[in-house]
């Protein structure tokens, strides 16, 4: 991945073409996420309870019918944003003949794909069970044994990706 | 055109307190969500300097939580929803 600032709030990317399949796939876990109906540590991450307070039961219906499907739809957007992002990028080749896909996304790209990627990054979270004492990516063995190296390695690179944008969106705001 | 002044009504003022007075929004530390991306959220979302989302940051960060906004029930809702859809772990409550 390689990027350059194309304007206020706008930054071009440049993914390899393993990045890309990572960022197609990530779309459709998420949906399975979102709409799945058995109990999910990650589904109840991406939606928590507003109240803390068990007697705002009344409330909570409330949000559970009013709120949550909006919500949901939200995201939906933001999923099929970034699909349509990747499918409207251009494909460029480089003399080593590898594929490498260049987008250019401005303040509205990055405020759907921000979305996308962290409730990806929060959903390995939960996956992978960090924590802030194991948030430390240098303590990490990313070994090729270890079943659990293809979802750090993914997590890892998804926090430099969401750096980045976070970054270019930040230009834009008051100091 | 009349003077007659107006028949004021004294407010109640215990029923006063207990419908005015604000909820709040508390945002949790959350070990994922970047701190960058926090401070963005805040600034975006509530339209905070860079100094005040830097700060309401750092308190989730170091206290495992902060008041971020309060108002009516109804405005809390809203900017709990907000939040949530930014993927942020945040609730509201009615101090008593």
């Amino acid at each position: 991945m390689f990027f350059e600032i194309a304007g206020p709030g706008t930054i071009r990317v440049t993914f390899d073409e393993v990045e890309v399949e990572l960022l197609r796939q990530i779309p459709h876990e998420l949906e399975a996420i979102y709409q799945g109906t058995d109990p999910d540590p990650a589904r109840d991450r991406l939606f928590p309870r507003p109240y803390l307070d068990p007697t705002e039961e009344e409330a909570e219906e409330q949000w559970n019918a009013l709120v949550i499907p909006e919500l949901l739809r939200e995201r939906l957007e933001g999923l099929a944003a970034v699909l349509q992002t990747l499918d409207g990028g251009t494909v460029v080749r480089t003399v080593s003949d590898l594929e490498q896909t260049e987008v250019t996304l401005g303040p509205e790209d990055l405020h759907l794909w921000l979305g996308v990627i962290n409730d990806a990054r929060l959903t390995l979270g939960s996956r992978l069970e960090i924590t802030d004492d194991t948030n430390h990516r240098e303590q990490w063995q990313l070994s090729p044994e270890d079943p659990e190296t293809p979802a750090r390695a993914a997590y890892l690179w998804l926090t430099t990706l969401q750096e980045l944008l976070v970054e270019t969106m930040l230009e834009t705001l008051p100091d | 055109m009349t003077t007659a002044p107006l028949e004021v009504q004294e407010p109640d003022v215990d029923d006063v307190t207990v419908t005015d007075k604000p909820w709040i929004v508390v945002v949790w530390n959350d070990p994922v969500n970047l701190m960058s991306y926090v401070v963005y959220v805040f600034q975006k979302l509530f339209g905070y300097s860079r100094e005040k989302a830097t700060k309401l940051m750092l308190e989730v960060h170091h206290d495992g939580r902060s008041v971020v906004s309060d108002g009516p029930r109804e405005k809390c809702e809203g900017d709990v929803a907000r939040l949530h859809a930014h993927g942020l772990w945040a609730t509201m409550e009615h101090p008593a």
